[in-house]
């Protein structure tokens, strides 16, 4: 199967610190992709990169074929991107930021239908300020999805959502995947990686510690649950610090 | 055109929500109208001319409005929404840094025009201003003007770092543009060093073409006038998308 997303040894330094450390990624249509790692692994900056909003210092990244610095117009038709924080202007509505979004793309989809699939059509006329972090959140999902992509960036995908909204949510992506969307996400919750992706890469200091499939992470640990095995993966920093410490 | 259309009655509506413009481009230059009315009359200019004291301000004061969206609007709403990350947003997104910026300048430009409108028909009905000169030649000499304010505040707006930046620089152009350019302080009343000073100021060559356009003045005078904004209009565009920062 294609690659939809193909990033070859990216790297990204701010001020001589590396922030992104030779990573490579690939993701095949249809799958859905988990890009993990505590606050402050390179998660951001690897999506980032990947997207064009932040600049490589090396390292090849290529979505449906092109490069986003390339063939920037033409690549959003097709790609859908959920930021971590989100962002609109003062005093705009759901509606109106859902318009004018669908105004930048020439094939969009009904954004009222995609509404009301997250429940939030009855909110079409509130100030986006005035939702609740749960409506909000679902909000920016419908945004990534207005242009119809065939690739959606996720990044925190259920952040600040409550147990029964996480479920919706996961139901919608599966849904979305077996229809042929490819997804690259990040998340901090670990059943959620475990019942939605199909590869993931664990980074930690910019580097990956692991790439592969959930059950190929739990199997290579010493624990037999992924929650246990991906702190493992990610938590031996502590233990390296001490180290740095002791030495200094 | 689907995008530019869209794009244009949403961010009007929030402009509009916003009353900035609405007291800046529009009730102020109203304000000083007024002002102008009252304490010159009917006066002629000066000592025989053959215009009045307002009909040679009217030009100056038209251009309060378009100074207020070009140099103060344009480049904080443009880096109001590079600071919350909208054109972040929008950088992942099929859309242009023309686009983004055109929308902004229409924008500025109805407001421009309505300015324009209300002055004129306020002027007109309350203190008897006359056009001297042929429309057409006003107009024209409106939108270039306008065209080199509003590319000024692409520019600024386009290109400025952060919000901080953008409204030190916004301030730093409007104000002494807004006093000293002679769009609310008479240029005829001002000692002859202070119109050395506002010479350089771009907006004062922009008043100079349209005292001359509104009183029928011959158009050699305001040759040097033309180019400035033309060569001001040029560069600034040309700069504010080449050089446009998404964050």
């Amino acid at each position: 199967m294609e690659d939809v997303i193909k990033v070859t040894q990216l790297s990204k330094s701010y001020d001589g610190m590396l922030a992104v450390d030779n990573v490579s990624l690939a993701v095949r249509r249809g799958m859905v992709f988990g890009l993990l790692g505590a606050n402050g692994a390179g998660k951001s900056t690897t999506i980032e990169c990947i997207l064009g909003t932040k600049k490589p210092d090396s390292g090849m990244v290529s979505i449906l074929g092109m490069n986003p610095h390339v063939d920037r117009k033409r690549l959003y038709e097709k790609v859908g991107v959920q930021f971590q924080e989100a962002n609109y202007q003062d005093k705009i509505t759901v509606g109106e930021l859902c318009e004018a979004t669908q105004s930048l793309y020439k094939e969009a989809a009904d954004y009222v239908e995609l509404l009301k699939r997250f429940e939030i059509a009855d909110k079409i006329k509130s100030n986006v300020n005035d939702l609740s972090g749960g409506q909000r959140q679902r909000l920016f999902i419908v945004l990534a999805l207005i242009p119809n992509p065939e690739v959606v960036f996720l990044d925190e995908l259920t952040t600040g959502l409550d147990a029964k909204a996480r479920r919706e949510v996961w139901k919608i992506i599966s849904d979305l995947k077996t229809k042929g969307l490819s997804i690259l996400l990040t998340s901090h919750f670990m059943d959620e990686i475990e019942a939605l992706c199909d590869c993931i890469c664990i980074l930690k200091h910019g580097q990956t510690v692991f790439y592969g499939t959930v059950s190929e992470a739990i199997a290579a640990s010493p624990y037999n649950k992924f929650e246990d095995a991906y702190l493992w993966y990610t938590d031996e920093e502590e233990i390296d610090d001490e180290n740095l410490s002791y030495d200094a | 055109m689907k995008t530019f259309r869209t794009m244009l009655k949403i961010e009007l509506k929030l402009s509009l929500r916003g009353m900035d413009m609405f007291i800046f481009a529009i009730c102020m230059p109203i304000v000083v109208l007024i002002i102008f009315g009252i304490i010159f009359g009917n006066k002629p200019a000066f000592e025989g001319a053959s215009y009045s004291f307002l009909d040679q301000s009217f030009g100056a004061i038209a251009t309060i409005a378009i100074c207020a969206g070009g140099v103060m609007g344009l480049p904080l709403v443009v880096s109001d929404y590079r600071n919350k990350k909208i054109l972040k947003r929008f950088m992942v997104t099929p859309i242009s840094p023309a686009m983004i910026l055109s929308v902004q300048v229409v924008i500025y430009t109805l407001y421009a025009i309505v300015s324009l409108l209300l002055l004129y028909a306020a002027g007109t009905a309350i203190f008897g201003l006359k056009l001297h000169g042929p429309l057409l030649n006003f107009l024209g000499g409106y939108l270039l003007v306008m065209l080199s304010m509003f590319s000024i505040g692409m520019m600024v707006g386009g290109i400025a770092p952060n919000t901080k930046t953008a409204s030190v620089i916004a301030s730093a152009l409007y104000f002494p543009m807004l006093i000293f350019s002679g769009a609310t302080l008479p240029y005829e009343i001002m000692p002859a060093a202070l119109q050395r000073f506002a010479d350089i100021l771009p907006l004062t060559q922009g008043i100079k073409l349209l005292k001359a356009a509104s009183l029928g003045l011959p158009a050699g005078s305001i040759l040097m006038a033309i180019v400035v904004m033309i060569a001001i209009a040029v560069i600034c565009i040309i700069v504010s998308i080449k050089f446009f920062k998404w964050k």
